[in-house]
């Protein structure tokens, strides 16, 4: 028999490490069923037949987040045999108010106490057996972080699936909150198929909407319900919900008086000391620039294009071609096979890989930002500024981890609790330059602004730009408009992360682009190869009489305003929206390279006679801001979880590109003196356009429905 | 008087919450309930660093002068 076992905690307590510790490798990462929560589940370590299931971390079951709501879902629907409610120790008060509500399920719930070994370090106590007795449930000490008591918290827990004892909640509330839940579950006694009478009878009394609509009751009973609440309400002075909570935590406060004894001490404690400087108004921005300043030195400039150099020039450049190649003139293969393997594959796939070294490092700066507790105040320290322009301080940590890959990044919305304000980052997210699209600004640089080390830098300042223009432009219209949600983030203490957490986060990560190289992209280098290589009539042919060629002549005319008309640049562009380090790959193959560097340094030449400045530098911003590439979409598609906002996200995206690009490019040439014509007044009324946008009154329809609906 | 205007280090007891009923149910969930101390640790551009029930959190201006302390 299949044991389900289900992980819940608040975020930051440590649940992500306890389930690593508990599952090993053998984990398993998936969405959430119709949501797009990450949901991770993986056996026990060595049995089998136990599935420990991660749920996300979460302060109560009342669905305020996307990430309540599914741990709710699952809990009530789908049952788990026990709950492992994993508090943290050194938090315990706010802790334990999940906890009050896990106890309610009747599912049965064993407590893991985890970073026992900070309380200890404090000199706190915790009287374990009293504890039991006033919550009702085992307790077992740990520290998944140093791996104690995991095992036995895992075992415990098994026996008490396996017993299928369900958690009985020792917590009582006052006499006015009981009599009236004793009054509603006298009512609803018998009317519905829930076996928990008590935890629907705190539902009724929360007048929890969610919970409500499934119920079979009867209008009469409900109004019966309504009445007990009612009364309730105006005795307490307060609405269901809030006496409940209310409730909860002064039932708590008397826990904590006789189990939990705290050193009292007034000193304060090094998180405090840090915040001091860190989040200190004058010193917060200065200091955060210093921190990007050295994650990009470490993962771009130093180690991460060390590795990532010797995997391009050194694996992909003098061991594996000649290897394969040797290989297949030994068993003698056809020549379009070999030119399939070598030309197609491993040029393409081996471009991309070289990647990964520098992304595998940004990533584990970035993992020791969030695991140390940075990355919460980076979020905050931002919020003042992103709020100018319709974001939230949360949509900063997305854009930050875009600048290594669009697809965490867009995942990373997931904790931002407003709609509007998760769509808008969704969808601006990618307008920073990832690290796949760095190749196109070096080839760029290199072949057209040699010397200027200005190009890169402006493409940071391009995408930043294209994110604060759209998140004013598009908070302005009548789908964003409406206030921005409050900022509220738990900042939890600092503390050194540990090693094991932090490489598992970096593998998870990589592992998705490894994921991507191996099949979208291998998938694309083969069509762009067979596209390049065969015309119409399938006969080999050179790239000049190609398909893609083909192909490219027709769509080339839609980019001559952006000044780049001519059919390679198109086709570059459209490979690049399978993966964006394509763009460099593709004018390899189409300038006759079969393999070239990461920055294309072969065929500067080439390019420098069909580009000027202004034109490669219109191509640059278009190919940066427009659609991101297909492994991306899919990310928006699966976030967004609607087709309908997944295709206004790319079109946004494109067009705004479009214009952008069309206004660099006309005005620029009017400025360096070409004259007044068509384009350029297309260009002047493209310009008014954007700042009428940026400008214009919001649209406030919104708004006054909300009110009316009030 | 709202949590806005208390001073740094001062700790104060929340009387009310003037907002939306999902900002407050998630205030609530995170510690902050009526007759709840909270200490004011320290306020920058964004906003304030509240710590309540024994957890920091941070919390936005506009947000701190809806909650009522005493």
């Amino acid at each position: 028999m299949k044991v389900k076992i289900a992980l819940a905690g608040n975020p930051n307590s440590g649940k992500t490490t306890m389930f690593n510790d508990l599952t090993g490798s053998s984990q398993y990462v998936g969405n959430w069923p119709g949501v797009t929560v990450e949901k991770k589940e993986g056996a026990l370590r060595g049995q089998k037949d136990v599935i420990i299931q991660d749920l996300p971390g979460i302060y109560s079951l009342s669905p305020y987040t996307l990430e309540e709501v599914v741990a709710r879902n699952y809990l009530i629907t789908e049952k788990p045999d026990a709950i492992i409610n994993i508090v943290d120790a050194s938090n315990i008060e706010r802790n334990l108010y999940l906890s009050t509500q896990l106890m309610e399920l009747g599912i049965p719930v064993i407590m893991a106490l985890n970073m026992i070994d900070v309380v200890r370090k404090n000199g706190d106590t915790i009287d374990i057996p009293k504890l039991k007795e006033q919550l009702g449930c085992e307790i077992v000490e740990a520290s998944a972080l140093k791996g104690i008591g995991t095992k036995e918290v895992a075992q415990k827990a098994v026996e008490l699936a396996k017993s299928k004892v369900s958690a009985v909640p020792k917590h009582t509330f006052s006499t006015e909150v009981e009599d009236a839940l004793a009054k509603i579950e006298g009512l609803v006694k018998g009317k519905t198929d829930s076996i928990n009478e008590r935890w629907l009878a705190i539902k009724l009394l929360e007048q929890d909407e969610k919970v409500m609509e499934g119920l079979p009751l009867d209008g009469e009973t409900l109004k019966a319900v309504k009445d007990i609440v009612q009364e309730c309400e105006s005795k307490l002075k307060d609405d269901g919900e809030s006496i409940i909570t209310n409730e909860r935590y002064s039932y708590i406060s008397k826990v904590m008086k006789q189990a939990v004894h705290k050193k009292s001490g007034t000193k304060r404690s090094a998180t405090d000391k840090i915040d001091a400087i860190v989040t200190n108004r004058w010193l917060a921005l200065p200091i955060f620039a210093v921190v990007m300043f050295l994650v990009y030195y470490i993962s771009i400039s130093t180690v991460g294009s060390m590795a990532t150099d010797w995997v391009n020039d050194v694996l992909f450049g003098d061991i594996i071609p000649p290897a394969v190649g040797n290989f297949l003139d030994y068993i003698g293969t056809a020549a379009w096979l070999n030119s399939l393997i070598l030309d197609g594959i491993i040029a393409g796939v081996g471009a991309v890989l070289g990647f990964l070294p520098q992304m595998m490092v940004l990533f584990l700066c970035l993992a020791f930002l969030e695991d140390c507790g940075y990355m919460a105040r980076i979020a905050f320290i931002m919020d003042r500024i992103f709020r100018k322009f319709g974001l939230s301080g949360k949509s900063f940590i997305p854009i930050l981890i875009g600048t290594g890959c669009g697809v965490p990044g867009i995942m990373a919305t997931r904790t931002i609790e407003n709609e509007h304000d998760r769509r808008m980052t969704i969808i601006t997210t990618t307008f920073i330059p990832c690290s796949a699209k760095l190749p196109i600004i070096a080839l760029i640089a290199g072949a057209l602004f040699p010397g200027s080390s200005l190009v890169a830098p402006s493409a940071y300042f391009v995408g930043m730009a294209a994110i604060i223009v759209s998140g004013i432009l598009l908070k302005k219209t009548k789908m964003f408009s409406g206030d921005p949600s409050p900022f509220i983030m738990e900042l939890p203490s600092y503390h050194l992360p540990g090693i094991k957490s932090i490489l598992i986060h970096v593998w998870d990560r990589s592992k998705a682009f490894i994921k991507k190289a191996s099949t979208i992209i291998l998938l694309a280098t083969v069509l762009v190869w067979f596209l390049s290589s065969f015309n119409w009539k399938l006969q080999m042919v050179d790239t000049e009489y190609s398909i893609l060629a083909a192909i490219g002549k027709v769509i080339a005319p839609i980019f001559i305003p952006l000044g780049w008309g001519n059919w390679k640049a198109a086709v570059a562009t459209v490979t690049g929206l399978i993966a964006k380090e394509n763009v460099v790959g593709t004018f390899g193959i189409l300038y006759g390279f079969a393999d070239v560097a990461e920055d294309g340094g072969e065929f500067w030449k080439n390019l420098q006679g069909e580009f000027t400045q202004l034109s490669a530098y219109s191509f640059l911003i278009f190919n940066l801001l427009c659609a991101p590439c297909f492994a991306a979409m899919g990310a928006v598609r699966s976030e967004m979880s609607s087709g309908k906002w997944t295709a206004f996200s790319i079109g946004y995206q494109t067009v705004f590109a479009y214009i952008v690009a069309t206004i660099v490019f006309q005005m620029g040439s009017f400025i360096s003196g070409n004259g007044f014509h068509v384009g350029t007044a297309v260009g002047l009324l493209l310009i008014i356009l954007l700042v009428y946008l940026l400008v214009r009154k919001p649209s406030e329809v919104k708004e006054k429905k909300a009110k009316a609906a009030v | 008087m709202s949590l806005a205007f208390a001073g740094i280090g001062e700790t104060r007891v929340i009387i009310d919450f003037v907002g939306k009923d999902d900002v407050k149910r998630h205030l609530q969930d995170l510690g902050f309930v009526k007759g709840e101390s909270v200490k004011l640790i320290s306020e920058n551009d964004s906003g304030f660093i509240i710590m309540a029930k024994g957890v920091r959190v941070a919390i936005n201006r506009n947000l701190a002068t809806k909650i009522m302390v005493a």
